[in-house]
């Protein structure tokens, strides 16, 4: 009897229950893949679990969580990670919307100047780290062989062994990595604005750099939030580039929080306390997503 | 009567039949064994595991390797062996793990099988009574091994006419009277590893030890000297001042110290053993015929002391045929299987009489003089947390060798982070 009302149900759905059901792969696709692993971190963030002792698992409440706070590995980590956000992200957003711009001027042949802008987007970030460790090497790097050409500097320049200059040549690096991905979403942003706009306004004896600040940036605005989200929260996580260029070294001078999660987690195989970082990890990108969300929300 | 004790002849008959069955079925021993990385020769091994085989036809083996360094099997291993997995019997492991595994419990102690520490390590190198003996007990046997050798220009010591040295100090005046001698820019007096890799561990040791000094005690606990390894860091930039050692030594990876040293740019390198044959063999090396091998030297007052490395065979704590898989891993430690392997793949002896074996010095020549070389050896620290330890260690000697942190600082570090972690 109930077997043939469900049949019946299955057969001539509500609309509530068509919606549940067609949302239901999506859904379990989802707990499956993210929210699993999510609880699993944060349930192990609680336990002393090191997989080196074999001493299994242990409760240890928010203890991890109160050394984390304490931990000057993990606020120098999330300094290097916040700076590399914060110089990257922006240095990003100024190389790709030159590239962008440059890209959208009339050439003839446009298949060229999208291939270019498309190769380093192409290309996989560890890599580019390993292809710029080269560049940036002391003896061997085409760097100090053009600083040197030039005339400059007896003594060669220690990039990646100077903490100053080897953070430098990381956000360069990833400056160069991520600025063709802005520069592929602002150009459709840019050949979405109309022609005609800009005819308007040379009409009104508008110059370039008016017309650039009035209509330019104002109609790409939404790409740029869309092209700042991303990049923001791939440079929250940044870990390949340091760690193929430098492993975060000086010391651990160029070592952000993806970085210092790996160590703890697969070097020292701590997981509890690598779980704890994490769930700390999160909570930033979080945090750094919810504003954007917002501000996109008022856009809207 | 008579009908039942036929039936209970027949009763016992067939009871025999099964218990001969199951003998039989038990005879054939299936054990599989991780046999490390492309470098640990799986190949060589497989050989070995044939001989067993036939000479002991109810034993099938089968090999699993996997993770090209030290450190990628340690993550895999760890994976494995904290899943208390019963599939793998025997483990061929780093000479920097079997305190950590066993410490976990996830070795089988040997004495059993193999006798009391003491008498069992007798015919060793003796870097593995500290090394494969943990808590009192036979945690691994010796596979083959490894060592930090000081290769050295020999051409250019004739020359010279410079006799090998034996402290830091006389290398590094050897190395400035080369240096001035030859006249070229690119000329490195000594290379070693400064970049953050394992090698640098030895780095930090090498000084150290030919203090007459211990990282640690027997039972692990971290009895670091400040002062005796700040001055061994103090050696190393006191050479990069003077030009022995190059400026970016921070960058420097086992591979360049191979490269630099095939290219003629250097008098004196510190590497593995694996090196010989890339300076000896390989087409590219300009330094053929004039490379030969020294002990360490020593701090002055000290004693030389090197590096050891090299792989152990251990039986799993979890292993469902232990007495079968303790069998093999003696049979893969006796000195036949040593010599087998020095023969056939040029890897280091774990026995001291191996290595004066005539068919291994006809082999090897260069054997001979690796081994006063592998008898100072020692072990790196023994811990359970080696990843860490190894990370402390060789981050903080990379970054005093940057310059960026001083060695006062750099010690002070090491001591307190691993003082949480060895005790």
């Amino acid at each position: 009897m109930a077997g043939a009302s469900l049949i019946e149900r299955l057969r001539d759905p509500s609309e509530t229950a068509l919606g549940v059901l067609l949302l239901a792969p999506a859904f379990l696709l989802l707990a499956l893949i993210v929210v699993y692993p999510i609880g699993t971190l944060i349930f192990n963030s609680f336990f002393d679990l090191r997989l080196s002792g074999g001493s299994g698992m242990k409760f240890v409440g928010l203890e991890n969580y109160l050394l984390v706070l304490e931990d000057a590995d993990f606020w120098n980590a999330t300094w290097n990670t916040v700076l590399i956000t914060l110089i990257t992200v922006p240095g990003a957003l100024v190389a790709g919307l030159g590239l962008a711009l440059l890209a959208n001027l009339p050439f003839r042949r446009q298949w060229p100047v999208r291939l270019a802008l498309l190769l380093p987007w192409a290309l996989p970030l560890a890599f580019a780290g390993l292809i710029f460790a080269w560049f940036f090497h002391t003896e061997y790097g085409v760097v100090n062989d053009v600083v040197r050409r030039l005339g400059f500097g007896s003594e060669p320049t220690m990039w990646l062994l100077r903490p100053g200059w080897a953070f430098a040549a990381i956000c360069l690096t990833i400056v160069w990595k991520t600025s063709s991905f802005m520069a592929l979403i602002l150009l459709a942003g840019l050949q979405m604005i109309p022609r005609s706009l800009y005819e308007a306004a040379q009409v009104d004896g508008a110059t370039r750099w008016q017309q650039f600040w009035q209509i330019t940036i104002p109609m790409l605005m939404p790409s740029i939030i869309v092209a700042l989200i991303f990049r923001t929260i791939t440079a929250l996580q940044t870990f390949d580039i340091p760690y193929t260029m430098t492993k975060g070294g000086p010391g651990n001078a160029t070592e952000t929080l993806a970085m210092l999660i790996h160590k703890t987690t697969i070097d020292y195989l701590d997981v509890g306390y690598g779980s704890t970082l994490a769930v700390f990890m999160f909570v930033l990108s979080l945090a750094v997503t919810t504003v954007y969300l917002r501000r996109i929300g008022r856009q809207a | 009567m008579q009908r039942r004790n036929l039936m209970k002849a027949l009763a016992l008959a067939a009871g025999m039949a099964a218990a001969a069955g199951t003998t039989a079925a038990f005879a054939q021993t299936a054990l599989r064994v991780f046999s490390g990385g492309a470098n640990q020769r799986p190949d060589l091994m497989r050989k070995l595991f044939d001989q067993y085989q036939a000479a002991n036809p109810g034993v099938k083996i089968e090999i699993e390797t996997g993770g090209a360094t030290s450190e990628l099997q340690r993550q895999y291993l760890s994976t494995v062996l904290n899943a208390k997995d019963s599939a793998i019997d025997i483990y061929m492991i780093d000479i920097v793990n079997p305190a950590q595994y066993f410490g976990a419990g996830w070795l089988e102690p040997l004495n059993a099988y193999v006798g009391n520490p003491a008498d069992a390590m007798k015919p060793y190198l003796p870097v593995y009574l500290q090394s494969n003996v943990v808590d009192g007990k036979v945690a691994a046997m010796p596979g083959f091994a490894d060592a930090m050798f000081m290769y050295y220009r020999k051409d250019l010591l004739d020359k010279y006419k410079i006799a090998e040295p034996k402290t830091w100090d006389e290398l590094a005046a050897a190395s400035k009277k080369i240096q001035a001698g030859e006249g070229n820019p690119n000329l490195q007096g000594l290379s070693i590893q400064g970049a953050p890799i394992e090698g640098a561990v030895c780095t930090f040791l090498l000084p150290y030890w030919s203090q007459g000094k211990e990282f640690n005690d027997a039972s692990g606990k971290l009895t670091l000297d400040k002062a005796a390894a700040v001055k061994g860091l103090n050696q190393w930039l006191a050479m990069v001042d003077s030009g022995v050692i190059k400026r970016n030594v921070a960058e420097v990876k086992t591979p360049d110290t191979v490269n630099e040293f095939k290219a003629g740019q250097v008098v004196f390198a510190i590497n593995w053993g694996f090196a010989w044959d890339r300076f000896q063999v390989d087409n590219d090396s300009t330094v053929k015929g004039k490379v030969g091998v020294m002990p360490l030297p020593a701090m002055a007052g000290g004693k030389s002391a090197t590096c050891v490395g090299g792989w152990q065979w251990a039986v799993s704590a979890f292993s469902k045929n232990k007495a079968e898989a303790a069998k093999l891993v003696k049979f893969m430690s006796t000195p036949a299987a040593s010599k087998f392997l020095a023969v056939e793949g040029s890897l280091l002896p774990v026995y001291q009489s191996v290595y004066t074996d005539p068919d291994v010095v006809k082999a090897v020549p260069w054997f001979k003089d690796a081994s006063n070389v592998v008898i100072a050896g020692k072990s790196r620290p023994l811990s359970k947390d080696y990843g860490q330890v190894s990370d402390v260690v060789r981050t903080t000697t990379s970054a005093v060798l940057a310059r960026t942190k001083k060695p006062d600082d750099g010690v002070g570090e090491i001591q307190s982070r691993l003082a949480r972690v060895m005790r």
